[in-house]
């Protein structure tokens, strides 16, 4: 009797067990049905019903029409030159100058040197989670209003978007440092600025600079489209190109940004390089 | 009359959290080499912070020179930091400086933020840098990045920064626990030998009592944040150091 | 009062003097500064940055926001169809991220140096594509598919799928090259192929950091989403631009507010997505 019993125990143990695995596949299962769901509506709402494919006609025709990109039209590149260094300017300038606006932002926002950290911690984080949450695009929407078209707005809408990412990780480098010369600063009588310039900043300056140089690289991405809403630069050739369909003159402006990148994507290599 | 006092001081991190000092008085007189000896965890560290402040005391007094320390506004801290030397376990030099640069550290209370800024600092102040260099043996240091040097120079760049400062006490956290036995008694020796010509008493926190016993005039013995012996060090026995040792975890 | 005159001092005789100016090395540094200083200079002279005026357009600055764009339109990005776009812009993100990820996948082994099936052929080949993915910016992207493709969300998210590739490969394809490689060589050595060396030997030690990049990218492209529709390619950026170009001021604040707080939710989900899976390793 009782071994019947323990018997019994026994097959509703291995039940129990086979049934949570069955139970347990079933919902990844489920998980893995709704999210199959939820990417086949969404590629039916985003691309097949919403698309003309009236107007892109058959693969072939599609292939004609970016075929209008092959091919390069030489004749601009003498007139290419300005709008490219111009680019290269408002990259360098909008750089510098989130690398100088990012320092309030960097003092706040690192935990163990804020001011008072009830206050001066979230207006610091909400500062960087602005810059970087604002794409460049509506920056310089924005600047465009303020100061109307031209570079300026271009320098002001990089800077903006700068802050954020060189003032996050430089506000983590300073959360990272060793405290001892802090430490030994503090006991020769040093005031907190003193502090600051000789025990904080030769800590995390190589840290710092490397951000900078990594954001200056993609700011001349940045730069480089800045113009499609009219604040100067290459975009604002890529734009009169695009809309007088000199789509040999819209490869050729590509070309010098992607010259432009690559150029920077080099020299922050080699000035990285040599750092460490 | 003693360059410091200290009275019933106490210490504790946090409001609830243990107390790190239950009481300690003691006095360091003008020549003393004075070592605070006792097993890790017995606070040591936590009393020498006091005496300028890295720690701030929850009560007792702290009389440096005729004035309580534990009683000041920030800016006269600064004022009685700039008269204490520190020398620490870890040197905590400024790794990316140069030896001149971390020397010259040391007049940081004398000097101004402009100055500060862009590191011009009086000629007088370069002077004696390059004299006290000379005098811990790094005459051919000058120029080389603190991290270029061996635990020993480095612990010789920290001697220079604090008596940089014409300390009027040096506070001394450990000097030689990173360093290994031959150069921890060459950096003592320096130190003892620099204190005695300029005057300068010092209050030392030691691990080793060896070292403690050989270097030192007079010790209090730490346990638990409880002073369990005061006085010259001649007046110090075996017994007293295994009951002063006697909670050491191994 | 230094201790120069201390009585002991022995042979106070300064053996030399010391300057800061060290010879060759001090000059480049100065070399260095006068560059950067005369680059800011010519920046600012060519880009005809109007110094002295500065100061007076951020009095400027402040006048514009609150005339012009305060108060915020807020009843307007609460209409059902602008709330419409919004999740169209989320389902463009995501499917850009998703597609952009699964090119990522073979694209970052081709672009690690350490497994790469040919250092001479694929790895070049892969880093140029990858490179060129991630230099093209996003709008630059989007309006080129448009003029391809038309109006709508398809450009849209093809221009996020290249974008998303390209920023993924790269952080993917560092993550491969980091792995040990004694793992993979045990995998060699038992005679599996390229295939199962990949699956047994690289992609378990680079699962979770994956999973990382993944939330990472889908973060990225959810923002650059936001602005695509301003060039015709679908989302929210498309009200942007209706409301920039009729000089609704007080709309065009509202969207970018609605943005900024999309943008913050998106990211809050997905640093929490993160820690949760960093914990699960």
């Amino acid at each position: 009797m009782d071994n019947a019993t323990g018997l019994h125990v026994m097959d509703m143990r291995t039940d129990e067990i086979l049934a949570r695995r069955t139970r347990r596949q079933r919902k990844t299962a489920l998980v893995g049905v709704i999210l199959l769901g939820l990417v086949i509506w969404s590629v039916d709402v985003t691309v097949v019903q919403d698309t003309d494919w009236e107007r892109i006609g058959s693969l072939g025709e599609v292939m004609e029409a970016a075929s209008q990109f092959a091919g390069i039209d030489f004749s601009l590149f003498p007139s290419l030159i300005g709008p490219t260094l111009e680019t290269l300017l408002i990259a360098c300038l909008g750089t510098a100058m989130g690398a100088v606006l990012c320092v309030p932002a960097t003092w706040f926002g690192a935990m163990n040197i804020t001011p008072f950290a009830p206050i001066t911690y979230p207006i610091a984080r909400l500062m960087m989670t602005l810059s970087r949450s604002v794409h460049e695009i509506v920056w310089a929407l924005f600047f465009v209003a303020v100061f109307g078209l031209g570079a300026m707005a271009g320098v002001f809408a990089i800077a903006m978007r700068s802050i954020g990412f060189i003032a996050k990780l430089s506000a983590e480098a300073i959360e990272d440092i060793d405290p001892g010369p802090v430490e030994a600063m503090r006991a020769t009588g040093a005031n907190t600025f003193q502090v600051m310039l000789y025990a904080i900043l030769p800590q995390v300056l190589p840290q710092v600079i490397g951000t900078v140089i990594f954001e200056w690289e993609i700011n001349i991405r940045r730069s480089a489209v800045l113009g499609l809403v009219g604040a100067g630069g290459l975009g604002l050739v890529f734009f009169r190109q695009m809309n007088t369909f000199n789509f040999h003159g819209v490869t050729s402006v590509i070309i010098a940004i992607l010259a432009i990148i690559f150029l920077g994507e080099a020299i922050s290599h080699a000035i990285r390089r040599r750092m460490i | 009359m003693a360059v410091l006092e200290v009275r019933e001081l106490r210490a504790r991190y946090s409001a609830r959290g243990p107390e790190i000092l239950k009481g300690i008085s003691f006095d360091v007189e003008g020549d003393d080499f004075f070592a605070i000896i006792g097993p890790s965890g017995a606070g040591k560290s936590t009393l020498i912070r006091c005496i300028n402040r890295l720690v701030n005391p929850t009560s007792g007094s702290i009389v440096f020179n005729g004035h309580d320390v534990t009683k000041m506004s920030s800016k006269d801290l600064r004022m009685v930091r700039r008269d204490i030397g520190m020398i620490f376990q870890e040197f905590n030099l400024i790794d990316r400086m140069s030896v001149m640069d971390n020397v010259l550290a040391g007049r940081l209370g004398y000097t101004g933020n402009l100055r500060t800024l862009f590191r011009m600092f009086p000629r007088k102040d370069i002077d004696h840098a390059l004299h006290l260099l000379d005098r811990v043996g790094l005459s051919d240091h000058v120029d080389k990045r603190a991290d270029e040097l061996s635990g020993g120079q480095r612990q010789r760049v920290g001697i220079a920064r604090a008596l940089m400062q014409d300390p009027k006490l040096m506070l001394l956290d450990e000097p030689t626990s990173a360093l290994d036995p031959k150069i921890s008694r060459e950096i003592m020796a320096l130190i003892k030998e620099m204190a005695q010509e300029l005057n300068v008493p010092c209050l030392c926190n030691i691990h080793d009592v060896k070292l403690a016993m050989e270097f030192c005039n007079k010790m209090i013995g730490l346990q638990d944040g409880m002073t369990m012996f005061a006085g010259p060090t001649e007046q110090m026995n075996e017994a007293k150091l295994d009951e002063i040792y006697a909670m050491e975890v191994l | 009062m230094t201790a120069n005159a201390s009585p002991a001092s022995q042979a106070p005789a300064i053996p030399k003097r010391w300057s800061r100016y060290k010879h060759p090395e001090s000059l480049y540094s100065y070399a260095g500064w006068l560059i950067a200083f005369s680059v800011v200079v010519f920046s600012i002279e060519y880009l005809n940055i109007p110094l002295d005026r500065l100061f007076g357009m951020f009095g400027r600055m402040g006048e514009v926001i609150a005339q012009r764009y305060y108060p915020a339109d807020i009843d307007y990005i609460m209409d059902r169809d602008y709330l419409g776009y919004v999740i169209e812009t989320i389902q463009m993100a995501y499917l850009g991220a998703l597609f952009g990820l699964l090119i990522t996948i073979p694209l970052a082994w081709f672009a690690a140096y350490n497994m790469t099936p040919s250092k001479l052929f694929v790895y070049p080949g892969a880093r140029v594509f990858s490179m060129s993915c991630r230099a093209v910016h996003e709008t630059i992207w989007a309006i080129l598919f448009v003029s391809i493709l038309g109006y709508g969300m398809l450009p849209g998210v093809l221009a996020l799928t290249l974008f998303s590739a390209g920023f993924a490969a790269k952080l993917f394809a560092e993550e491969i090259e980091a792995i040990d490689m004694g793992q993979v060589e045990a995998m060699r050595a038992t005679g599996a192929n390229l295939f199962q060396v990949m699956v047994f030997g690289v992609f378990p030690q680079v699962r979770v950091a994956f999973t990382g990049i993944a939330i990472y990218t889908w973060d990225v492209a959810f923002r650059a989403a936001t602005v695509v529709g301003f060039f015709g390619a679908g989302g929210m950026g498309w009200y942007l631009k209706r409301s920039v170009l009729q000089i609704e001021t007080e709309r065009v604040a509202a969207i970018i507010l609605s943005i900024i707080v999309l943008v913050l939710i998106s990211e809050l989900l997905s640093a929490w997505a993160r820690n949760t899976v960093m914990k699960m390793k």
